[in-house]
């Protein structure tokens, strides 16, 4: 526990003042090259992927499990049933209690928790690197004898039925719940959420049955990043547990057409709602998608970020909103594009046209060369920054398997930022991000607010749910 | 709790500390009076700037709240040699991120970039600790913009006009702590330019500022760089600190808010704490991760789990705007929990009080404080693992400690703490007669009927 520790009083370095140029920044030299630590790849003989990332910085390990069992998987009238079996497979299995699962995750270090997107399950864990064998046990455990106990399933429903009510409370997440349903239509990436009726109909069996269709290692990727053991120690732990994890035939990837993206209106009514959300959205590009890199830059220019135009024209210049950006977001076969903001009432005709104009401009007009190159540096430089954590790390790589990515994707992230053209976003703005085809969805208070939407057109009212 | 990762503005880090990772740093001081922090790390090559000024919302005097709230929106307005719009175009088309954020005792701005533009994110922090553009149309810009924050976060949302504008008033008797940090919209609106260049005079000067960077940087060039853009902002007299005294009166006190936008009733309790690095501080610091730290803490083992009257909670040290690192006396160790209506806030607030009290009355079990130990040790280490967060413990202990170091130290006392004095600690701090409770009960409108 000895440290160094050095004190410097005064100034190391004296430089005269009157010689310092401050009127603009400073030159600087060019970045060194930056290669992301190398990930390995092997498959064990029952089908279970494993990706891994030796990082010895810190004397942590973190581990993702992920399923292609996200909630597309959930029957129609079952929404909700991934993120419910996430949830609840570690709160009991064959030899383990909810509670020991807990207390043995805190014991070494770590923490366990299941979620699912709409593409993945995730069983999420990590420990102090002394412990990756007790990490390994317990994931292993939870992935394949979780036994969804009466009572846990009980306190699941009850709870998650608040907690949507809680949920419901946010007008950012009555929009989205709202705007997905529009966009995907029938697809199952339009049911990512419960509801209440859905949340009732879970029962042990219904969870069981979900776990035994899809929780297979042919149908899964282990990715553990961190101070791992050797690689021989490494392959033993794995085989112990997971080796004999019965390889399982697999159903098909459920999917449905997707609608054509048309022109809609609708307002979500919220009474008392001091402000609108607005939501302009429709089917957007996936990252297998040739054109996702243009797109990505081009919705960067437009909404990502404080330099973007969003933010300059919609909050800087006109004061309209607090928080106005775009995004697309992407899932493994379909993406939502949408540009959104929270306005006061008494400007919600105003805002939304600069906003659908802004959409306009560009399909209209290819972008500046500064703000090219601005927003090129702007992605590269961030993508960097944000892989600092191993959890930051984690979830890239979750993406990149559950989405179907090569493994060169984040390699090849930068390079494909700054190769892209002015004409690229130009033809992909006019196809994804030009507003003409993209439905409308406001949360707000109806009696406030539908007269100035009805400027755009037809308004369906619906309550908030 | 896997379902509000949403539902709370000002997020609460985990309370936490390490044995295992040690922070390496260098202090030093310019002649002006700005304090220095460098560490190296060149893992990644990234740089994280962290500028902390000696200011926040306890600084503000009546009929001037939320001016350090204000104030951290004109920071990004423009300065001489950085006009309006060019901080954040600088750092962004350089490849960076940044923010900044207001608390009750200081208001930060940081920056992380690539490792070879730490001299431009320099350059930018001087020049408007140096020469900020107070001008009446940035003034009128920017209190609009908060007016549209309040209006977004805190008007339209659930719970956090009870947590940030009610609970301070509850928890507290001296107004220094107790009104909103976001401000009234009658201050914000009275503000004049003057006020506002007063007020950056006072508090934005070289010598009641921290800056500390970390990551992948040369020291000595750091430090040149550093000598050449803020070596010569003028100081001026240290502003005096605002007496936060509590009264001497800690009777209980419990409060009812209507949330117009809640749907699920919550209770907040709140216990004055100790003194910040004393014994018990370390003490009740330890109470708090036994309580509320993992799944296999005491709060959601008896009361999500065996009770299940509890959903969802969160406690800390100076909750719900500090954690252990920028907890500063008075403060309070405070428990927000969002319950099943089926329990009335009493009996919650009651379940709440007889787990604190078991806290008191018995010894921890050995093997319960050891995994609260590991737990806690754990989660500093993930915590570290940026470079800004790095740059903010640095920072902040600096401030409030005068030693960097104590980052990399307070593990030691947090884990040395034993059973009896937690025991002491719980029974001292956590009683009934000395608490404050917010009941939050929802008062929502009906919507409308369905249709065109």
């Amino acid at each position: 526990m000895r440290r160094v520790v050095m004190f410097f009083l005064g100034a190391a370095v004296a430089v005269c003042g009157q010689d310092v140029d401050r009127s603009k920044p400073p030159e600087t030299p060019p970045l060194g090259a930056f290669k992301l630590p190398a990930m390995a790849e092997t498959t064990l003989p029952n089908g279970l992927t494993v990706v891994t990332v030796r990082d010895e910085r810190f004397p942590l390990v973190t581990a993702r499990l992920a399923f292609g069992a996200g909630s597309r998987f959930d029957p129609k009238n079952q929404p909700g049933l991934a993120e419910a079996v996430a949830a609840l497979l570690t709160e009991g299995t064959k030899s383990r209690k909810s509670r020991q699962i807990a207390e043995e995750a805190a014991e070494i270090g770590g923490s366990l928790s299941g979620s699912a997107t709409p593409d993945a399950l995730v069983i999420a864990g990590s420990a102090l690197s002394e412990h990756t064998a007790r990490l390994l046990a317990l994931m292993a455990d939870v992935a394949r004898y979780a036994s969804f106990p009466a009572d846990e399933v009980a306190l699941y429903k009850q709870n998650r039925k608040q907690a949507l009510l809680a949920q419901r409370s946010e007008s950012s997440y009555l929009a989205n719940e709202k705007i997905e349903e529009i966009v995907f239509g029938d697809h199952p990436y339009a049911r990512q959420h419960p509801t209440p009726e859905s949340i009732d109909a879970l029962t042990p069996e219904t969870l069981a049955q979900f776990r035994d269709r899809l929780l297979a290692p042919n149908n899964a990727v282990l990715i553990l990043i961190g101070k791992l053991p050797p690689p021989g120690a490494l392959r033993k732990l794995l085989e112990a547990r997971f080796g004999d994890w019965p390889t399982r035939g697999v159903p098909p990837v459920p999917a449905a057409p997707l609608p054509e993206p048309k022109r809609s209106i609708t307002l979500v009514d919220r009474p008392g709602s001091v402000q609108a959300d607005v939501h302009v959205g429709r089917l957007g590009l996936t990252r297998r998608d040739p054109e996702f890199f243009p797109l990505l830059v081009g919705n960067t220019v437009l909404g990502g970020g404080t330099s973007s135009r969003l933010f300059n024209h919609i909050r800087e210049e006109k004061g309209y909103a607090y928080s106005v950006y775009s995004y697309n977001e992407a899932h493994r076969d379909a993406a939502l594009f949408s540009a959104a903001m929270q306005v006061r009432n008494e400007v919600v005709e105003d805002a939304t046209r600069s906003l659908l104009a802004e959409m306009k401009r560009m399909a209209a007009e290819p972008v500046t060369a500064d703000e090219l190159s601005a927003t090129k540096n702007y992605l590269s430089g961030n993508f960097v920054i944000r892989l600092q954590s191993q959890e930051a790390l984690a979830a890239q790589i979750v993406n990149l398997k559950t989405m179907g990515l090569a493994n060169d994707y984040l390699e090849m992230y930068t390079t494909r930022v700054r190769s892209t053209e002015p004409d690229q976003i130009l033809k992909v703005a006019r196809k994804v991000i030009a507003p003409d085809h993209a439905a409308i969805v406001v949360v707000g208070d109806a009696q406030k607010i539908k007269p100035a939407l009805e400027k755009f057109g037809a308004v369906q009212v619906t309550p908030a749910r | 709790m896997r379902f509000f990762s949403t539902l709370l503005a000002a997020a609460v880090a985990l309370p936490c500390l390490a044995a295992d990772v040690r922070v390496p740093f260098e202090k030093y001081k310019l002649n002006n009076g700005l304090r220095v922090i460098l560490s190296r790390d060149a893992s990644v090559p990234v740089v994280s700037i962290y500028v902390l000024y000696g200011v926040g919302a306890r600084s503000e005097e009546k009929g001037r709240t939320g001016f350090a709230h204000l104030f951290e929106h004109m920071m990004f307005q423009g300065s001489a040699n950085a006009p309006k719009g060019m901080h954040f175009k600088t750092v962004e088309s350089n490849g960076g991120s940044l923010n900044g954020s207001t608390h009750p005792d200081f208001t930060d701005y940081y920056e992380t970039l690539p490792a070879n533009k730490l001299a431009v994110g320099l350059w930018l922090e001087a020049d408007r600790m140096r020469s900020l553009a107070i001008t009446q149309e940035n003034l009128d810009n920017q209190k609009e913009a908060v007016k549209q924050e309040r209006r977004l976060n805190f008007d339209n949302r659930p719970y956090n006009t009870a947590i940030v504008d009610k609970w301070p008033e509850v928890a507290f008797g001296n107004w220094q702590s107790s009104h909103s940090i976001i401000g009234s919209f009658e201050d914000l609106n009275a503000a004049s330019v003057d006020d506002v260049a007063k007020f950056f005079k006072t508090y934005y000067a070289p010598n009641n500022a921290v800056l500390c960077v970390v990551g992948d940087l040369n020291p000595a060039e750091a430090k040149k760089w550093i000598e050449m853009y803020f070596g010569d902002i003028p100081p001026q007299p240290q502003p005096k600190h605002p007496d936060l005294t509590e009264p001497a009166d800690r009777s209980p006190r419990s409060e009812v808010y209507r949330d117009p936008h809640a749907r699920v009733p919550a209770v907040i309790v709140g216990y004055p704490g100790p003194k910040r690095r004393s014994p018990d501080f370390y003490a009740l610091w330890m109470a708090d991760v036994l309580l509320s730290g993992g799944d296999s803490s005491r709060l959601q083992q008896s009361l999500v789990k065996g009770k299940q009257s509890v959903i969802q909670y969160e406690a800390n040290l100076g909750w719900p705007f500090a954690g252990p690192a920028d907890y500063q006396d008075p403060a309070v160790y405070a428990v927000f929990a969002l319950h099943n209506p089926n329990f009335t806030g009493k009996q919650i607030v009651d379940q709440l009080q007889e787990e604190f009290d078991k806290l008191g009355a018995a010894p921890v079990e050995a093997k319960e404080l050891e995994r609260a130990r590991t737990f806690l040790r754990a989660a500093r280490i993930k915590e570290l693992q940026s470079t800004m967060a790095r740059a903010r413990l640095l920072a902040q202990h600096e401030y409030f400690d005068g030693d960097p170091g104590v980052l990399s130290t307070e593990i030691d006392r947090a884990l040395a703490v034993s059973s009896a004095q937690i025991q002491a600690a719980a029974k001292k701090y956590l009683t009934a007669g000395k608490r404050a409770v917010l009941t939050i009960v929802p008062a929502p409108k009906a919507p409308a009927k369905e249709g065109q």
